[in-house]
């Protein structure tokens, strides 16, 4: 992915650049450390020297020798140092440059707020946390046991006005509405199935398709909406495989859900799975916001 | 006038204005006391390089190397009323080099070659010993290392070179680096007018 | 006197003779004998002859007055800029343009002198010391941000400032520093601002710029400085890849004065109320805590215009029905 070689070249110029920068500064301060431990050395030659010269004038080649080695020395590292800094600044900007792009790419942008975002920002869970999870709607599974609807009409009645309570005991019991339990209800019940269809669709919360084991909504508010929430959709889209026309994976790991508004509009865009608020996405935080949640990717 | 106007506003308002007369009464007492341009300058008379009566060969380079700037801002200029024209200009030759063909010592002080010798008045070629020469030290090579004003220092030379900061050059520092480094606390800050008259010190000081 | 001078110069002149015979004992000797014009005095164009004229004493080139006078000029043009790109056009990418543009120039190429954060001390001294007088570049550069601060806002800071603009490009991951340690952080820039005046009025011989001597980036500008000086700045520079701007919220001193300004500005950047969207996306996007309960903080804010590039209004108007 065209993403991921991106984000390992920032991470390659980041290290580079770093690498440059520690070499040029621990050169400097060596080169720094060894001029000015010579500069008393130096100092006390020279004088020496210039004494000597006051008593023996055949000390002056000497002394002159001296003198220009240590300007010659000082120019050097004047001149070593200018260049040195130059190439630590640049490695510097490199190293910010590359910094900025990865901090972009990884789509935590813009600023922590230390205390109350803490509680609010994705936290990873552990793989084990995810497996202790009581798990208790079975994934559904082909051959439908359908007793289950049979005791709840046997407890909720056959009148008409039973409908609602037998389907939302449905939804709660299978997560969705199967074709197989609404048909046994028409069996069962004076509900007709014009009736249980119009009923089902009406409302938000009945589901007539299987749903993944994550409920993953991302937010459409309009701070959301705004900030790319329809990218951060269609890409997890992408992610997932999801078919058009449907909004869960083949292997109902995740079903997309697209709500209104999560009310942390200063987070945007937001999604949440399951319990998990994960704000300031950009597309690929959105697909790794999945991972943290559960760790197997979808096939 | 000041309707629909909060009294939180008039009160901004006031402070502002108050403000905006204290900025520009101080703006206009200190401009009023400027006095053109203040810059460092060089004191010939306390530099280590062109001070009289300085014993031994002393050598001080540090406006060269403890300079912020690239090239030093401090550069050596030759006052010409009171070169001495000398044939062998201790400032120009390395007066310790072997002697070549013309009589003359065979290197130059200057380690950026940055004086010019010129032969001027009346040209005797047969004795060029005893020529006077003109000697002109290009402001564009001369990085102020003081090895030309150690050279005219007295007694070999009368002391026309002395060391100047190009203005145009220095930055203006207000910790200026090499007056920090300079051993005798030669750099000061004054203003231009003294400051471009190179010797005026070395005069007022002899 | 008089003519004490020629017959010592002469004594130091056959001794220095004398000395040169010993290091050079085939060359310099003989010249030294048929050298027959001693130096004692300067020769005019009278005894040179030949209509020699005398050239011109050599003179130290001057900083070209209007060189200073640009600079003065850039500042307030780019300051003029930085309150349109900020308060009109609310565009961040020009602004942080403008302020790499100032950062070249008044940091790497001008060297980051001259600056109104050092010149607080030479005003001060001006002021204090009658014998002491400034340019009249200095009073200007120190005046101009502030005037300007008192109409738009620390639009100096944000804008030309090539200290902010170093930490500017540096800012990664900022957090928000808490409420209160902000608030108490920043009153060192005014302790540093009363010890820096303190310093800079004392009589010569004890005065010190420390402004300019702790000067955490203007070695950087200059690629050479003190070892420690280096640190310290690369230090504020590792610190404001976390923290927005370390040294101008709680260190600067020209901050402090900027910041008493800026409380009484006319315009400044401001955070529209909106009934629908009171999103807090600004909030969340300023690295300087100048955003308090959704309103912009005219003494804190630095003119980056992240608030306006974060906004979901700015960025795309049609969607803010």
């Amino acid at each position: 992915m065209t993403r991921d070689r991106q984000q390992a070249a920032a991470r390659a110029g980041k290290r580079i650049a770093a690498a440059i920068v520690a070499a040029g500064a621990a050169i400097m301060i060596a080169d720094y450390t060894a001029a000015r431990m010579h500069v008393l050395g130096d100092a006390r030659r020279i004088a020496e020297l210039q004494r000597q010269t006051q008593s023996d004038a055949s000390f002056a080649p000497k002394l002159a020798a001296e003198q220009d080695r240590i300007t010659r020395v000082r120019r050097a590292r004047r001149a070593r140092s200018r260049s040195l800094a130059v190439l630590l600044i640049a490695a510097s900007s490199a190293f910010v440059a590359s910094a900025k792009w990865l901090v972009v790419l990884d789509g935590t942008r813009l600023v922590v707020r230390i205390i109350p975002l803490a509680s609010l920002r994705a936290r990873p869970v552990s793989p084990s946390a995810v497996a202790e999870k009581p798990s208790a709607p079975t994934p559904p599974t082909p051959e439908l046991d359908l007793t289950f609807v049979t005791r709840v009409v046997e407890k909720e009645g056959r009148s008409k006005e039973a409908a609602i309570p037998i389907l939302q005991a449905i939804q709660s019991h299978y997560r969705y509405l199967p074709d197989e339990a609404l048909k046994r209800v028409c069996e069962l019940t004076d509900v007709t199935p014009a009736q249980i269809a119009g009923t089902s669709s009406f409302y938000a919360r009945f589901r007539r398709s299987p749903v993944g084991e994550h409920v993953v909504r991302v937010c459409h508010g309009t701070a959301c909406h705004v900030s790319g929430a329809r990218q951060i959709t269609e890409e997890l889209r992408r992610h997932l495989r999801i078919p058009d026309g449907a909004d869960t994976d083949p292997a109902r790991m995740f079903t997309l859900d697209e709500v209104a508004c999560l009310g942390c509009c200063s987070l945007a865009p937001v999604l949440m799975v399951d319990d998990h608020t994960s704000g300031r996405l950009t597309p690929a935080a959105a697909a790794a916001a999945l991972n943290i949640v559960h760790q197997t990717q979808p096939a | 006038m000041s309707d629909g106007l909060t009294r939180r506003e008039v009160l901004i308002r006031v402070a502002r204005g108050t403000v905006l007369v204290g900025f520009g009464s101080t703006a206009g007492f200190l401009i009023e006391k400027a006095d053109g341009q203040v810059v460092w300058q060089v004191d010939a008379s306390r530099c280590a390089n062109s001070r009289l009566g300085e014993a031994g060969a002393e050598v001080c380079n540090l406006c060269t190397t403890e300079c912020v700037v690239q090239q030093s801002a401090v550069r050596a200029v030759n006052n010409f009323r009171e070169c001495g024209r000398c044939s062998i200009c201790p400032a120009y030759f390395n007066i310790k080099s072997a002697v070549d063909e013309k009589g003359l010592p065979s290197e130059k002080a200057c380690p950026r070659d940055a004086i010019e010798r010129r032969a001027i008045g009346l040209v005797d070629p047969a004795d060029p010993a005893n020529n006077f020469y003109e000697y002109t030290i290009d402001e564009e090579k001369c990085d102020g290392c003081g090895i030309c004003v150690r050279g005219c220092r007295e007694p070999l030379g009368l002391g026309s070179i002395v060391l100047k900061v190009r203005h145009d050059r220095c930055v203006g520092c207000n910790r200026c680096a090499i007056s920090i480094a300079c051993p005798k606390t030669a750099l000061a800050r004054t203003p231009v007018t003294a400051a471009l008259e190179p010797t005026l010190a070395r005069q007022a000081a002899r | 006197m008089t003519s004490a001078v020629p017959t010592r110069h002469l004594l130091l002149v056959a001794a220095a003779f004398v000395l040169l015979a010993f290091l050079a004992p085939n060359g310099v000797l003989a010249q030294a004998q048929q050298y027959e014009r001693p130096v004692e005095v300067a020769p005019q164009q009278e005894t040179i002859g030949g209509g020699y004229v005398t050239p011109d004493v050599q003179r130290p080139r001057a900083r070209e007055y209007w060189l200073e006078i640009l600079d003065v000029v850039l500042l307030a043009v780019a300051m003029g800029f930085a309150v349109w790109l900020v308060l009109s056009r609310r565009n961040r990418k020009w602004a942080l343009t403008l302020t790499v543009a100032c950062l070249g120039y008044f940091g790497f190429y001008r060297q980051g002198c001259i600056c109104p954060i050092g010149s607080i001390q030479n005003v001060a001294l001006s002021i204090a010391d009658p014998g002491y007088k400034i340019p009249m570049v200095v009073t200007a550069v120190f005046f101009m941000p502030l005037v300007v601060a008192l109409f738009f806002g620390r639009a100096f800071c944000g804008g030309v400032c090539p200290l902010g603009a170093m930490q500017e490009l540096v800012i990664l991951k900022p957090v928000q520093v808490p409420r209160k340690l902000d608030d108490a952080l920043g009153l060192l820039k005014y302790g540093y601002l009363g010890v820096a005046i303190l310093l800079a009025v004392q009589p010569a011989i004890a005065r010190d710029f420390v402004i300019c001597r702790f000067d955490p980036f203007v070695s950087f500008f200059r690629r050479e400085g003190f070892a420690h000086m280096m640190f310290i700045g690369a230090g504020f520079l590792v610190l404001g890849t976390v923290v927005g701007r370390p040294y101008c919220r709680y260190l600067c001193p020209y901050g402090g004065l900027l910041s008493w300004c800026s409380r009484l500005a006319k315009r400044g950047v401001t955070i529209t109320p909106h009934k629908e969207l009171d999103c807090g996306l600004c909030a969340n996007a300023c690295p300087y805590g100048a955003i308090e309960k959704n309103r912009a903080v005219r003494k804190e804010c630095l003119y980056c215009a992240r608030c306006y590039a974060s906004c979901p209004c700015e960025t795309n108007p049609q969607a803010a029905v």
